[in-house]
């Protein structure tokens, strides 16, 4: 168990493709003229910690975690993926909540760009 | 019911009643759900006070589900109580029976979503403080923040809702860097609980990965604790949010945050040489940074909470000082700190509500004068302005002093002089805002002064005296506790620095927490100079227009183009804040790689 655990990760391609994911998630942020494209990059940052974590728990040659109908044998880490489940379901509240707060907001202003809603300036 | 069964319930109470609480309010009498909430939330507190006087004696360890370590592996997740932890824990319930008690019959027309809310928010940061597992640590921050973040749009203004977005969007980002400093610290060492992490850590202190990951962790961190460059976000949120909810950000949140790095800085990462010193160059500079700046930003506003939102960052930052000197009489001021910093701050925002519940707005030019029939509200700010710069009285003063000699000890003069400023500056500007709004201090403002905010008026049937109760207590607290409150951080110092590793993963027994011989807190001549300087400045800028003229031109010359610039930087545009962000990950990254 502890040395399927201890392996270090195959290969660099995961761990790069979460780092562009996450690099790119924020310039689409810091450049955003609407909020809900807003609302998405967040989400391409949220995606390049799922990338993260499934790449932490890869292995090659190994098998879905499930032990129903065979022995069991090589699989691939199954802690992480639950944390990847729990990851999702923050994502998807906290998306819902700003998506929630965009429209109040568009009520209001009638304007979605992140440069004309403003809070209260001193 | 066992220690360690008990050590559930301070969780277990606010979640399972807030789902009552929400299923039965319609057939609830009107009040019902205030009275539930507030004895809820002092249940929670004589709970963690009760398990954080026993954990003396030895942590409290609890399994959950009884899955407990096998060979000294960790497989299940642990709340452990210790008397860091569990006082802080305490404390916060007892902030939020104070807000609760303060935001008595606050919303009139909704429903016990407000109640609801809190409880969840109070939950999220118990668990926070009690939890061993790292991402069940990500779980209870994720409950805090969401909690908050509906908390701040609460009030369903466009300016609540913009600083809910901007509050929301930056500290996502954060939770998911936390997020990966998780994966990178399982990727390396397979455990998710802080002693199986701290295990794997110590057996490669050197392996880049681990000082990745705490980078990301902090990082994280930071961003909740509000620290430059990392700050922006928090006084859009915290001026915005109801005055009840601002309370808590400010007297709990924040530093509770902070608490988490002191806490996974030992009980995880207190091995690996880099980490050592980022925590004593790079954290000791933005909480220096955070001081000062937090300060200067303060004496430049004119909206109450605004100016108590930026006191925040200013002392945020004294109590980062104080972790980040990784000295114990450090560690222990800031703990002191964290306790005695949110009774006077959560007092002050109280008194920012009574300003808008009984004066229809928070703004301190169009105030002036205005405050006189409720003296009283002005007499408890003017106490709190005091109390934040400073003044030698209470549990603040303790923690200060103690943070102030460890600076002083390690040779640190910058974190000295930002110390100094922070007090001296966010005390003067409440001082400043007690003198006009209270006594009429300062010019009659003119036409063009008159500020352009919306109505902010927040429910104004509650009596007077059913708001200063609360503040009082908050004050009352703040004072004679000096002697027991100095005495319980040095023995919750002494908890965090030297946590149990192998007894909790059952290799040894756990024994009882024996801190080095207790000392009184320092006295220095510091907090009077604090409070003089406070004094003066308060009265230089309420009687600026007095002034000979030569002097005040000078100042107007050179000073104010800088401070516009810094204002400037607060520009509301979430794209600036997370670009800072970007920057302040970067700095992490630079710093690394030549720690």
């Amino acid at each position: 168990m502890s040395a399927v655990l201890h392996a270090p990760p195959v290969t660099l391609l995961p761990w790069l493709v979460a780092a562009w994911l996450f690099g790119i998630g924020l310039y689409g942020i810091v450049t955003s003229r609407h909020y809900v494209h807003l609302i998405g990059c967040l989400g391409v940052v949220q995606a390049s910690t799922y990338v993260l974590l499934l790449a932490v728990g890869y292995r090659w040659n190994a098998t879905a975690p499930i032990f129903y109908s065979h022995p069991p044998g090589r699989a691939v880490d199954p802690v992480v993926q639950a944390l990847v489940l729990t990851d999702i379901v923050i994502g998807v509240t906290v998306t819902a909540l700003l998506l929630a707060l965009v429209l109040q907001l568009h009520k209001r202003k009638g304007t979605l760009d992140p440069e004309r809603v403003r809070p209260m300036q001193p | 019911m066992t220690l360690q069964q008990m050590a559930v319930l301070p969780v277990a109470i606010p979640l399972l009643s807030a789902a009552l609480i929400l299923a039965t309010a319609p057939i609830l009498p009107r009040r019902m759900p205030d009275v539930l909430a507030i004895l809820i939330a002092l249940c929670c507190a004589g709970l963690c006070g009760f398990l954080a006087d026993r954990s003396a004696a030895g942590p409290i360890v609890t399994w959950f589900g009884g899955w407990t370590p096998r060979g000294g592996q960790p497989i299940g997740i642990a709340f452990v109580v210790t008397p860091a932890g569990g006082w802080i824990a305490a404390f916060i319930a007892a902030l939020f029976a104070a807000t609760l008690v303060f935001s008595w019959g606050f919303f009139e027309k909704t429903s016990a979503h407000f109640h609801l809310l809190m409880l969840l928010f109070m939950a999220g940061q118990i668990g926070f403080c009690l939890t061993h597992d790292l991402f069940n640590l990500f779980v209870w921050f994720e409950l805090m923040s969401v909690a908050a973040f509906a908390l701040t749009g609460y009030a369903l203004r466009s300016s609540a809702l913009s600083g809910a977005l901007n509050f929301t969007v930056v500290n996502t980002i954060g939770a998911y860097l936390i997020l990966a400093g998780i994966g990178l610290a399982y990727s390396r060492t397979g455990a998710l609980d802080f002693a199986g992490i701290a295990r794997g850590v110590s057996a490669s202190p050197g392996d880049p990965v681990v000082v990745a990951s705490f980078c990301l962790l902090s990082t994280g961190l930071l961003i909740k604790g509000a620290q430059v460059p990392f700050q922006f976000w928090l006084p859009d949120a915290h001026s915005v949010a109801h005055s009840p909810v601002s309370v808590i950000f400010s007297g709990a949140m924040v530093a509770i945050a902070l608490f988490g790095i002191a806490e996974l800085y030992w009980a995880v990462f207190a091995s690996a040489p880099v980490v050592h010193a980022l925590m004593h160059g790079l954290l000791l500079g933005m909480g220096t940074a955070s001081a000062a700046l937090g300060g200067v930003m303060a004496l430049l506003q004119r909206h109450v909470k605004r100016l108590l939102a930026f006191s925040t960052i200013s002392h945020a930052g004294i109590m980062l000082i104080g972790f980040a000197l990784l000295d114990r009489q450090g560690v222990s001021g800031a703990l002191v700190y964290l306790v005695g910093h949110g009774l006077v701050k959560g007092s002050l925002f109280m008194g920012a509500g009574i300003l808008l519940a009984r004066l229809g707005g928070a703004d301190e030019i169009g105030l002036r004068g205005a405050g006189r029939q409720i003296w009283p509200a002005g007499v408890a700010i003017g106490a709190g302005g005091l109390l934040l710069a400073g003044l030698p009285l209470g549990v603040m003063d303790a923690g200060l002093e103690r943070i102030w000699d460890a600076a002083r000890l390690a040779g640190c003069w910058p974190a000295e002089i930002a110390i100094c400023a922070g007090l001296v500056c966010t005390g003067a500007a409440v001082l400043r805002v007690t003198g006009r709004v209270f006594a009429g201090l300062g010019p009659v403002p003119g036409e063009e002064e008159r500020s352009p905010t919306e109505d902010e008026r927040e429910d104004a049937d509650r009596p007077l005296w059913l708001m200063l109760l609360p503040v009082a207590a908050l004050l009352v607290l703040a004072v004679p506790l000096r002697h027991d409150a100095d005495r319980i951080g040095w023995l919750a110092a002494q908890a965090l620095m030297a946590p149990q590793t192998n007894a909790i993963l059952g290799m040894g027994r756990l024994h009882a927490i024996v801190p080095p011989p207790w000392r009184v807190a320092p006295h220095s001549v510091l907090p009077w100079i604090a409070t003089a300087a406070a004094i003066l400045v308060a009265a230089l800028q309420l009687f600026w227009h007095r002034l000979p003229c030569p002097l005040a031109h000078g100042f107007d010359r050179f000073a104010a183009p800088a401070l516009r610039g810094l204002s400037a930087l607060q520009s509301g545009r979430v794209a600036d804040y997370v670009a800072w962000l970007t920057a302040g990950l970067a700095l992490f990254g630079v710093a690394a790689s030549f720690g």
